[in-house]
């Protein structure tokens, strides 16, 4: 059942007897997914890592011979794997007593069916973990995102930041960061009211997503963005702010005609900073730049590098 | 239990399911060799084999339509477990090769 359709969500099946993955291939074939299975703890474990799979069900009882690991186990390793510690489990049961269940389920797993399976009642707890598991990741989503722009948020910035200067320390790479402010933006929100001030955040956040691809634009606080440029020269990044500079310079504003708003940006490239750069290192390169943008007189671009400004 | 005088005819609860057609003809096929295996468990004293095997059958013999044959698996486990002697033990497994011998495609 493998070769079905790729996107549907994977379903992997964790139990000891041939027999009963014989019967789910059968008993399942007709939902929209896409099942797997394992026959001992160790190749279950190796899958679920691999296959990365939405729904997983765990026989309890399985086969301890060998690999001292029975459901409550495997179970176990799931929780404690950052990767896999969401995925819904379902587990399956013949003969388990009322603590072996309360025990499963304050681990962490999210059902039980009993053997022998109850057709329909399989096919509908599958569909249901399924939904559950898509509310899940949504929600995961939705925790890095920002509510106001739709841009990543600052949670985000600063875990994907650290991990991209890592890499880029690692092998070397050229990694930039540009930080942007509002220009008296708290003016414009005094004058014109905190709705307009959210609407030209908002503006400016669809203007950032108007980038290259592997830019990576985050709010990072208040009237403050900072985009993740990977692979990208310091030269290159001052292009890519510069670009920002002049679209949201000639942006109209049909509530207030004729008003025109700008932002400043501080631009700083991991390679022309001394030693092993820290994340902390270049977030505050980019922010010494940004000042300098405002200390010569905003809506510019200004570098943490000795490189030409275009324009 | 008065399984043993039954000699009436055993089909799968899912006789007339297309779906399940193959898997049972499979599982009906097999099941010598599995009863095979626990009187060899039996005779070996392997009980932790035999309790496996009868786990095995017990957890899946009702999904393949057999709930009879899952519930004489059942006491056969339940009797291994809680250390029953060889006699009522090799009485259950006579039980369930009773039934498994009325089981017909």
């Amino acid at each position: 059942m493998t070769e079905r359709s790729s996107t549907f969500p994977k379903v992997l099946a964790i139990d000891d007897s041939v027999l009963i993955h014989r019967l789910l291939q059968v008993r399942l074939q007709h939902e929209e997914i896409q099942l797997f299975g394992a026959t001992r703890a160790d190749t279950g474990i190796k899958m679920a890592r691999e296959l990365r799979p939405d729904v997983v069900l765990l026989d309890i009882e399985l086969d301890l011979k060998g690999q001292g690991m029975d459901g409550f186990g495997v179970l176990q390793v799931f929780k404690d794997d950052p990767d896999l510690q969401d995925v819904s489990v379902i587990f399956i049961s013949g003969q388990s007593t009322m603590e072996e269940r309360v025990r499963a389920l304050d681990m962490g797993a999210s059902d039980f069916v009993a053997k022998p399976f109850e057709i329909v009642e399989l096919q509908a707890r599958v569909r249901s973990a399924l939904r559950v598991q898509k509310l899940v990741r949504m929600l995961a989503q939705k925790a890095q995102v920002d509510g106001l722009t739709g841009l990543w948020n600052r949670t985000y910035f600063d875990r994907r930041l650290s991990q991209e200067v890592g890499e880029a320390v690692r092998h070397g790479r050229s990694l930039s960061l540009v930080m942007c402010d509002v220009d008296r933006f708290k003016k414009l929100n005094d004058e014109r009211g905190h709705p307009f001030g959210d609407k030209v955040l908002e503006r400016l956040a669809r203007i950032f997503q108007t980038g290259r691809g592997s830019d990576i634009a985050c709010r990072w606080g208040g009237e403050e963005f900072g985009i993740i440029l990977p692979n990208t020269v310091g030269s290159e990044a001052i292009e890519v702010a510069d670009r920002y500079r002049r679209v949201i310079e000639q942006e109209v504003w049909p509530s207030v005609p004729g008003m025109v708003i700008t932002a400043s940006f501080g631009v700083a490239d991991v390679l022309v900073l001394p030693n092993t750069p820290t994340t902390e290192d270049l977030v505050l390169a980019a922010d010494a730049a940004l000042y300098q943008a405002k200390m010569n007189g905003r809506n510019r671009v200004e570098a943490a590098v000795a490189a030409h400004l275009p324009g | 239990m008065r399984l043993s005088n039954d000699q009436s005819m055993l089909r799968s609860e899912f006789a007339d399911d297309p779906d399940m057609a193959g898997i049972v003809a499979l599982f009906i096929h097999e099941l010598p060799q599995r009863l095979a295996a626990m009187h060899v468990a039996l005779a070996a004293a392997n009980h932790e084999q035999l309790r496996m095997l009868a786990h095995q059958l017990k957890g899946a013999a009702g999904g393949y339509g057999f709930p009879k044959l899952g519930e004489a698996a059942a006491l056969i486990d339940q009797a291994v477990r809680v250390g029953n002697d060889d006699n009522v033990i090799r009485s259950r497994v006579g039980m369930l090769a009773a039934i498994a011998a009325r089981i017909r495609p």
